[in-house]
């Protein structure tokens, strides 16, 4: 597994080197969205913000941002389920030219598939450390914050060597977490032996 | 009688500490887990986590953005006098939840379901959640849990109706399968805190479940030998999957497993599960009948685990 410091806006070559496992760092330009910004766009039928449209790195989060003294201050970030957005999530990589979405919990297959067509790659934290990132990161402005509120609006950030976040889906679509859950599944077996259950247990249906 | 201002500002304190501060049991817990830890990135996950939970105590800021559904846990004193009673506490606790909004302490997260509103104050129908315990004596005892969304919302919680032909069998086999569907990907930020409720209608089994998993000290065990030992088989067998932290793949994939329990229907055995996240978030604080405040190391909800 190797470890990578990359800039954005990324190139594709930035990121068909990279392999499922690999640890990088982002400094650069990125942006931030929820759920309320995909529907937004893709559901309400409205456009993105200027802003956004040479950032190609996006993190999917909520941060708690505070106004102090005219300025806006970073309270708390930590990268959030990139799950809940699947169904917008090819789209997204596709329509917004993305090049590494940062989120957890990995996507989905259609999001894979686009991220292979397109040249992406999703990427996951290892930990729950909102202290150790704050000051690598700089919010440089919002939009949208009246339409969406303020953990839903898109935060546009300058990013100094944010990280480490792992490799979990390729340039090729494929997944890291595919072959870590069969081998989960395949100690379940063992799990199932200690606990006593039989190998041939079947649940009694009781409805349906 | 305890005065109103009194226990408004206990509850406000209750929940900055609860949103920043992390318990000893979780600590310990952490501690134990970096030791064990033998994958390297598994092993770095756990000291970042620690590290970053043990900053937010010194910045006095959240141990994560998601500082999730407001919800209270007040176990109350059979002759606990509080000066405007307790729909005063109730209002007392939505006023102390706008105020930790408004200073940083908790994201504004809390929606209508439907519409979508933002209230910006997590402050809506139903919400915050408020659970009570009556016991003897004047005292009370305000808990607050920051329930994160990951651990709720990602498989972290279910339920199943088990008939008893199926056991405590049917029962283990829910709850590791719950468990591995629900970490896939890291989905509930293991290494998580798996509460299990069983028996009861399905309510009562979730709500046994939910009190499991964030109100028990972290390493008790049950009283009831017989429930304490399924605790420690899960323990021991969901241990063994290589789970590891975030579902990257290592020795520790759970913090802790605890059950409760009620009687049930000799109809059927209803048995959830409810996870909370590693980085787990609840204080609580005691207020003497006399009006001394007396700060906790973790709830004292199950007397003793």
């Amino acid at each position: 597994m190797a470890t990578y410091h990359l800039n954005a806006p990324l190139l594709d070559a930035d990121v068909t080197q990279l392999k499922l496992g690999d640890m990088i760092y982002i400094s650069g330009k990125a942006f931030t969205c929820r759920s309320r910004l995909h529907k937004y766009i893709f559901d309400e039928g409205n456009k993105l913000p200027q802003a956004v449209e040479n950032r190609n790195v996006l993190i999917h989060t909520g941060p708690i941002v505070i106004r102090e003294q005219e300025k806006w201050k970073l309270v708390s970030f930590m990268p959030t389920s990139s799950i809940r957005f699947e169904k917008w999530g090819a789209r997204s990589v596709s329509e917004w030219n993305l090049k590494m979405i940062v989120g957890k919990t990995t996507m989905g297959e259609k999001t894979a598939q686009m991220m292979k067509q397109k040249k992406c790659v999703h990427v996951s934290p290892q930990c729950v450390s909102p202290n150790l990132w704050n000051e690598s990161i700089t919010i440089e402005g919002v939009e949208l914050f009246d339409e969406l509120g303020s953990i839903e609006a898109v935060w546009c950030l300058d990013l100094r060597d944010l990280g480490p976040f792992v490799v979990d889906i390729d340039c090729e679509g494929n997944n890291y977490f595919d072959d870590l859950y069969q081998a989960v599944r395949l100690k379940r077996e063992q799990a199932l032996a200690e606990l006593d259950i039989p190998e041939d247990f079947e649940y009694t249906k009781l409805y349906g | 009688m305890i005065p109103t201002n009194l226990y408004e500002q206990i509850i406000f304190e209750t929940i900055r500490k609860g949103a920043t501060v992390v318990s000893e049991d979780v600590k310990k817990a952490f501690e134990n887990s970096i030791e064990q830890e033998t994958s390297p990135v598994s092993k770095v996950g756990l000291e970042m986590t620690f590290k970053s939970m043990q900053l937010s105590a010194v910045k006095d800021n959240p141990a994560c953005p998601d500082t999730g559904w407001p919800i209270f846990y007040f176990k109350v004193g059979n002759e606990c006098q509080l000066e405007g009673g307790f729909m005063e506490l109730e209002e007392a606790s939505r006023r102390a939840v706008i105020k930790a909004t408004e200073k940083g302490y908790l994201r504004s997260t809390m929606k209508n379901p439907l519409t979508g509103h933002d209230p910006g104050n997590n402050v809506g129908i139903n919400i915050p959640n408020f659970t009570y315990k009556f016991v003897p004596g004047g005292d009370i005892e305000i808990t607050y849990v920051a329930k994160g969304g990951g651990s709720e919302c990602f498989g972290g919680t279910r339920y199943r109706m088990i008939a008893f032909a199926d056991g405590v069998a049917g029962i283990k086999k829910f709850v590791l399968d719950s468990y591995i569907d629900a970490t896939r990907a890291g989905a509930i930020c293991p290494p998580s805190i798996l509460g299990v409720g069983i028996g009861g209608t399905a309510n009562i089994a979730a709500n046994l479940a939910k009190e499991a998993s964030c109100l028990r000290v972290i390493g008790s065990r049950h009283s009831d030998p017989m429930v304490a030992e399924i605790e420690e088989n899960l323990y021991g067998a969901i241990n063994h999957l290589g789970i590891g932290t975030m579902g990257f793949g290592g020795d520790v994939s759970v913090l802790a497993v605890n059950i409760e329990y009620a009687y049930t229907h000799i109809a059927g055995i209803a048995v959830a599960v409810s996870c909370n996240c590693m980085v787990a978030r609840r204080a609580s604080t005691r207020i003497l009948s006399n009006g001394t405040v007396v700060s906790m190391q973790s709830p004292d909800w199950f007397e003793g685990r």
